[in-house]
């Protein structure tokens, strides 16, 4: 089970004291219809570690905006986490941050 | 009736009336059916190269619109690096949700037993419980599909005539949302 999500997924480098080599790339999670509120939020705090009002005020925008901007980092790391949120049944994409 | 409660150390305890674990089991195997639907290669492939080379992983994205929301283009902008991105991941995708379902039918017992009228009862380590959350999210994306639920249509599902169609489904998409609902609850007690 590789995407199954769990304390070593959040062993990133910490992009202000890291120079990117490349252009940042963002995951992005879109609107659906089926996805509950409650869980969207559950999500990002489980998989991301994000504090819960930082986890809720991200739920709210994908709600009220159709998306947002969930994580940043390099190519790889998107990948992982676009992978990640799919498992969870979220619908996300990445593409580079200035698209 | 609830049918998730927090118990010491992330523990959750379960407890399902027969009938709603029988159906539960039901749908379950179903995802993992349409999981395993039109894999390239589903056989696998005995060439060490050709396995390492990844021939065989797909690349077009799923024809049914079901697993299509299960296994969704990570690259919509870029279509030749959304099927880099299916070829590399989609095969790990599918068995991670195939081995989260196999972790909610491993607590439901096997079908053929005779279903008594006791109530179902166990326990869910946090770990468990995720792959639960996942499973049941899965489900209710394959289902809301198939009924063709859509974001501005909420008042026409709750207005749907009781001898619709449809309505034994959306029932059952309603059942598996208050059963989500109170998993992320008991989990985050």
């Amino acid at each position: 089970m590789t995407t199954a999500p769990d304390a070593t997924t959040v062993e990133r480098p910490d992009s202000a004291t890291v120079v990117q080599p490349e252009l940042p790339w963002i995951t992005l999670v879109w609107d659906d219809p089926v996805n509950l509120m409650s869980y969207v939020a559950f999500v990002f705090a489980d998989y991301f570690h994000y504090s819960k009002p930082k986890a809720s005020r991200l739920m709210m925008q994908v709600h009220n905006d159709g998306k947002a901007v969930v994580s940043s980092g390099s190519r790889e790391e998107m990948e992982r986490d676009v992978q990640a949120m799919h498992s969870y049944g979220l619908w996300a994409t990445l593409q580079k941050s200035d698209a | 009736m609830t049918v998730f409660r927090a118990r010491r150390k992330g523990q959750i305890a379960v407890e399902l009336p027969p009938y709603a674990a029988g159906l539960l089991a039901s749908l379950v195997r179903q995802l993992v059916e349409l999981l395993s639907d039109g894999e390239a290669q589903a056989t696998g492939s005995s060439d060490p190269l050709e396995a390492m080379l990844e021939f065989s992983a797909p690349r077009d994205s799923p024809q049914d619109p079901a697993l299509l929301r299960l296994l969704p283009d990570a690259r919509p902008d870029d279509p030749e690096a959304s099927a880099e991105f299916r070829r590399f991941t989609e095969r790990a995708l599918r068995e991670a949700k195939v081995a989260d379902a196999l972790a909610v039918l491993d607590k439901l017992g096997d079908p053929h037993d005779e279903a008594g009228p006791a109530d179902l009862e166990f326990e869910l380590t946090s770990v468990q419980a995720r792959a639960w959350m996942r499973c049941i999210t899965d489900l209710r994306l394959t289902l809301a599909e198939r009924l063709g639920i859509t974001a501005d249509d909420a008042e026409l599902w709750d207005a749907l005539a009781p001898d619709d169609d449809r309505m034994p489904i959306y029932e059952i998409y309603g059942w598996l949302s208050y059963l989500l609902e109170s998993l992320i609850d008991a989990v985050q007690r």
